[in-house]
């Protein structure tokens, strides 16, 4: 190494950023060069004023402000008017599918709605907050090895918030939010187990597939299974819009298994 | 069935894991901002916000980099809103100006040793202040912090060759700023 090759690596030679090579080649230029070795020197001195700033630290009452600040956001987290105002001001569809659920003693989508209910409340419902599906579709299949579909209700005006991975019955459960104004939609998905899930309610049919349409503390809930998964819908949109979401999904599905 | 613990557990991580950060931020916001309510400002909004978006911070990577990154956009956001110092304009024209400077000036033979012992308290503030934006957030996250340039890229979402460049000259416009201090004090007769 020369002199001038020396300078272009001088900052990345004092600030230790430079490979074993460069390094090396470095060191053995400037143990005869002295030239160099003043400028490397003075190069460090430059470095130590520097670092020798006083490290002013942020006051008391400030990070006592702030501590407090996000305590009382993750407090609010737990009580946010999403479903509280909501109740009667704000319809929120969330599609739950519901991966394994093994008990079925206590209705399925009873639970979907407590979920829905909890979750509304909460200042983000979504783990992964994304509007793009194939962001959530790829989240699942990161954080939980789970295949889901994630559909597209965006023509309905029905927009994709997030995800969050539930667990129902000690078994991960998919769960997609979405919201059309400020109602929002739950959409669960649950792996099926052995037997059909007792889904519970009035049996509807909607463009050739059967569903299970029930009302559970002031909330719709359409539910089926196809065999390999349960899939629950929650929210105050209209029964309409629901079995318009669950055909979609359906659809959607059955398009992703041909592929 | 909902777990309700939640969010205590997850303000516990975030105090651990990324307010052991909040002098570090603070420092640097002072810096950029050269006002205490406006660092203040700056770096609550980057802690609530990366609070919120906690769930998207990837434990294991570095987390001081990542905040610095929410602060540097929030920081550049108000700019924007204020119409003030824009980095973009800033950069390039800036960077270009100095191209000239720092090409004709290599640091040779400066007498730095002896303005060096002359610093006083709050010289190398003032001198960081009268650097355009774009070298002054690159000396005060590698020279200040002590981010490496791999982190320092992260945070200015630039290539490293842009830090090091950056780096060079931003270093080399603050020993003029220090070298003027120092002759104005009569300690340095001259300088590069």
């Amino acid at each position: 190494m020369n002199c001038q090759e020396f300078q272009a690596y001088l900052h990345s030679y004092v600030d230790g950023e430079l490979g074993v090579d460069e390094t090396l080649g470095a060191a053995t230029h400037i143990a005869d060069c002295s030239g160099c070795r003043n400028l490397a020197e003075r190069e460090r001195q430059f470095r130590q004023l520097l670092r020798r700033q006083p490290r002013e630290s942020a006051p008391a009452e400030f990070r006592a402000g702030i501590l407090s600040r996000v305590r009382r956001s993750a407090r609010m987290a737990v009580l946010r008017p999403w479903l509280i105002v909501p109740l009667a001001a704000a319809a929120v569809l969330a599609v739950v599918s519901v991966l394994p659920y093994a008990r079925q003693s206590a209705p399925l989508v009873g639970e979907l709605v407590d979920k829905h209910i909890a979750y509304a409340q909460i200042e983000r419902p979504a783990e992964f907050t994304s509007s793009d599906r194939f962001e959530v579709e790829e989240w699942f299949r990161q954080r939980a090895e789970l295949r889901v579909t994630v559909p597209d209700y965006s023509p309905s005006g029905i927009r994709l918030v997030g995800a969050r991975i539930d667990v129902a019955n000690e078994r991960k459960a998919a769960y997609v939010l979405y919201e059309k104004g400020r109602t929002l939609l739950s959409v669960f998905m649950v792996p099926a187990s052995g037997r059909d899930a007792d889904l519970g309610g009035t049996r509807v049919s909607y463009r050739g597939h059967d569903y299970l349409t029930r009302e559970w503390k002031g909330y719709r809930t359409v539910a089926w299974s196809d065999g390999r998964a349960v899939f629950g819908l929650v929210s105050m949109l209209d029964y309409e819009a629901l079995l318009q979401c669950a055909d979609r999904l359906r659809a959607e599905r059955a398009n992703q298994a041909r592929l | 069935m909902i777990s309700w613990g939640v969010g205590g557990n997850r303000s516990r991580e975030f105090e651990e894991v990324a307010l052991v950060h909040l002098d570090a931020l603070y420092r640097s916001a002072l810096r950029l901002t050269h006002n205490r309510a406006e660092a203040e400002d700056l770096v609550q909004e980057a802690c609530l916000r990366a609070f919120k978006n906690f769930h998207r911070f990837n434990p294991g990577t570095n987390c001081r980099a990542w905040l610095f990154t929410i602060m540097r956009n929030a920081f550049l956001n108000r700019l924007r809103r204020a119409g003030r110092e824009l980095l973009g304009k800033d950069s390039s024209a800036a960077e270009s100006a100095l191209e000239r400077v720092t090409a004709s000036a290599p640091a040779r033979d400066n007498p730095e040793e002896e303005f060096f012992q002359t610093v006083l308290h709050g010289d190398v503030d003032r001198a960081l202040r009268s650097l355009p934006l774009v070298f002054r957030e690159a000396v005060i996250l590698a020279d200040l912090e002590g981010l490496n340039y791999k982190e320092v890229a992260q945070v200015l979402d630039c290539p490293i060759g842009t830090v090091m460049s950056r780096l060079a000259r931003g270093r080399h416009l603050l020993r003029q700023a220090l070298g003027q201090f120092a002759r104005e004090r009569g300690y340095s007769r001259e300088s590069g």
